[in-house]
């Protein structure tokens, strides 16, 4: 059971920063999922919790305890390895129990914990194996059951399922949402892939180049991404973004440039001749005539997903994507008419990425 | 009506071997050989025809003349063998050389390597550098610097221990210099395989180790060491193996094999038979003993590196 809290983190290579001032707070038992494409600096967030990268400057406390120069054996925290890392000349038993036998455990506590393990991730009848002797997914599992037989604080898990197949990943995925909820441990968990972060995390903190970009709820991290980059970033196909101009008729915004003439509603003076980047997700736009629609373009492919379709159209400059059950009746080159509703229609500030938000008073948009 | 879907039909297969003419596929399949025949010839003229030789004179009497005719005695070389001391003691002396240099060649090494993994960037390279160096001398080069720095009067180590021993002349102190000297000397090579051995293993598993919570000597005994030992048996082979070899041009350089044959090996008295005695026979069954006996240890010593290697995945 630990809070992890994060404050000012930071970690300089040469002159590259990796991590730069994140902060998090995470709270016991929650599931966290660092999500961000390769590079943005997750993994060396990852490993300077565990303490195997020390941070150039910033905290790290474990339930109010600074941990930010105690090294990795005194933290308290178990980690599972993108490789894995299962020591290859010791057995799956010897393996699982390593981090007792450090620990000095008696013998016989030591068999019992890894009998209790193992049967709850049946390993039963691997024990004797030697690692190279398993399958990707039984050295996942044995990878996981070393790291639960010492029931740690918190478990670290750098991009455990990269190297399952697609069928196993799912099911692994489910398996290990299923054992966060038995467990109730705090999970920091590593990925670039959108979906597991969807579907495993209580929370999501998306990095971009260092940075933090947003942290929330899988609902709130799709349905109001605080970035273009998170917009960007997560959903499938991308959210599109295209950059126009607000214009105030009769106390209602509209969103102008080439092809574009879309409601996004209600302004003040304030936000007139404002000029903005405009999203749309695929899924939230629908087909109607193109002569009167708000979003008129060109399609330019079509992709059939099975049991939906998606248009990528050409709106101007922007390309935006349609989604909706197959088929769509669109083929390459014909011309498209699209609208949505101004409730799904995300701003964000050009200049800074950063999403526009409705302020009650003063009744002005302003950066979140 | 329905009817079941009429399976995928795969694309006729064209028999290859119908189109290709029979002849070119016989030299096809003869030209990996001919890439590997220089090579097996090098070694059928530089090693089977005289390991084959060797046997050959080892059941005749001859004195290398060309002009001397070499006279069959059948196994009187190998009974004159058994029954000559020198052969029982120069064994002895063998296994005193290699367990000499074992702490030259495997600990020494081991531990250079595990604290110089903490020595990064430039550092590290001189380091390794300053290391490997001793082998890049010369053995004669180097036994002449030696025999200058052992010198009973002048020399730098009397005058340094602050001792008057005569270390050549001396039997106990020159078997000591024979071994010291051969260690400096092949010291930088294992120092070398080691580093090779401890890089060929990821950090993955000494960072897991250390989440898991075992200590740095725990890391070292548990994870680190058992994971190199296919290096140290390797080094191991090495010694056993060629020990005697490489300390023969320090012992012709610098004792001769004595004081009294205080310092002749088995490589040593083999050459001292065929090329001092002019023996040849008597040589040459020296050579087929060693030659056996070193191919029954090697062989055990595979096995056991077989035995003890990790197939990382």
């Amino acid at each position: 059971m630990s809070r992890i809290q994060i404050e000012g983190l930071t970690r300089r290579f040469g002159q590259v920063t990796a991590v730069d001032h994140v902060g998090i707070d995470i709270p016991d038992g929650d599931f966290l999922v660092l999500l961000g494409p390769s590079g943005c600096g997750k993994s060396t967030l990852l490993r300077m919790i565990a303490g195997l990268t020390p941070p150039s400057d910033g905290r790290i406390l474990l339930d109010g305890r600074d941990i930010t120069h105690i090294p990795p054996r005194d933290r308290d925290l178990a980690m599972v390895f993108q490789s894995y890392a299962l020591y290859p000349h010791l057995t799956v038993a010897r393996n699982i129990g390593f981090p007792l036998r450090a620990r000095r455990r008696p013998r016989t506590e030591i068999d019992s914990r890894v009998e209790t393990v193992t049967r709850v991730l049946g390993l039963g009848e691997l024990l004797t194996r030697r690692p190279r002797e398993l399958s990707g997914g039984q050295r996942q599992r044995v990878a996981l059951a070393r790291a639960l037989v010492r029931d740690p604080g918190a478990f670290l898990l750098d991009e455990p399922l990269s190297n399952l197949d697609a069928t196993l990943r799912t099911a692994t995925r489910a398996e290990l949402t299923e054992l966060h909820r038995r467990l109730g441990s705090t999970f920091v968990h590593v990925t670039h892939d959108q979906v597991e972060a969807m579907t495993m995390a209580t929370r999501i903190a998306v990095l971009n180049r260092g940075r933090l970009e947003q942290v929330g709820t899988p609902s709130e991290v799709y349905d109001a991404p605080a970035t273009t980059f998170v917009a960007g970033f997560i959903g499938s196909p991308a959210m599109g973004l295209l950059s126009a101009r607000l214009d105030l008729v009769d106390g209602g915004l509209y969103a102008r440039a080439e092809g574009v003439d879309l409601p996004v509603g209600p302004g003040d003076p304030e936000d007139g001749a404002r000029q903005v980047l405009v999203g749309v997700r695929a899924e939230h736009l629908a087909l109607v005539a193109p002569s009167t629609a708000p979003l008129r373009g060109v399609v330019r492919l079509v992709e059939n997903l099975g049991s939906e379709e998606v248009a990528h159209c050409l709106v101007g400059e922007a390309r935006l994507t349609v989604r909706g059950p197959r088929p769509l009746g669109l083929a390459a080159g014909d011309s498209v008419g699209l609208t949505t509703d101004p409730e799904h229609v995300h701003l964000f500030d050009p200049g800074s990425g950063r999403r526009l938000v409705r302020t009650p008073t003063p009744v002005t948009a302003v950066q979140s | 009506m329905l009817a079941t879907l009429a399976p995928h039909e795969a694309p006729p297969i064209v028999d290859a071997t119908a189109v290709r003419s029979p002849r070119p596929r016989r030299v096809g399949a003869l030209v990996p050989y001919l890439y590997l025949l220089p090579g097996l010839a090098l070694l059928a003229v530089w090693v089977y025809r005289p390991l084959t030789q060797t046997f050959q004179i080892s059941f005749v009497s001859w004195n290398l003349l060309p002009t001397s005719p070499a006279r069959p005695v059948g196994l009187a070389n190998y009974e004159r063998l058994f029954t000559l001391p020198d052969f029982g003691s120069a064994l002895g002396r063998t296994a005193v050389l290699i367990l000499g240099l074992l702490p030259f060649t495997i600990v020494v090494p081991v531990v250079v390597g595990l604290l110089a993994r903490r020595v990064r960037g430039r550092a590290a390279t001189v380091y390794q550098g300053l290391v490997f160096a001793p082998l890049l001398v010369a053995p004669v080069a180097g036994a002449a610097v030696w025999q200058w720095l052992l010198d009973p009067r002048s020399g730098a180590v009397n005058q340094i221990l602050g001792t008057t021993v005569n270390w050549l002349q001396e039997p106990g102190p020159a078997q000591l210099a024979i071994i010291v000297i051969t260690g400096w000397h092949v010291l930088g090579f294992a120092v070398l395989v080691v580093a090779a051995g401890l890089a060929g293993i990821t950090d993955d598993y000494a960072e897991a180790a250390a989440l898991d919570g075992a200590t740095r000597g725990q890391i070292t005994r548990w994870i680190t060491l058992p994971m190199l030992s296919p290096t140290l048996v390797f080094l191991l082979l090495m010694t056993v193996l060629l020990a005697a070899q490489w300390s023969f041009p320090l012992i012709d350089t610098l004792t001769h094999g004595g004081p009294a044959g205080a310092t002749t090996n088995v490589y040593y008295l083999l050459w001292d038979y065929g090329f001092h005695s002019f023996d040849a026979g008597l040589g040459a069954a020296a050579g087929v003993i060693f030659f056996l006996g070193f191919g029954v240890i090697a062989g055990g010593l595979v096995w056991l590196s077989e035995k003890v290697s990790i197939h990382d995945n």
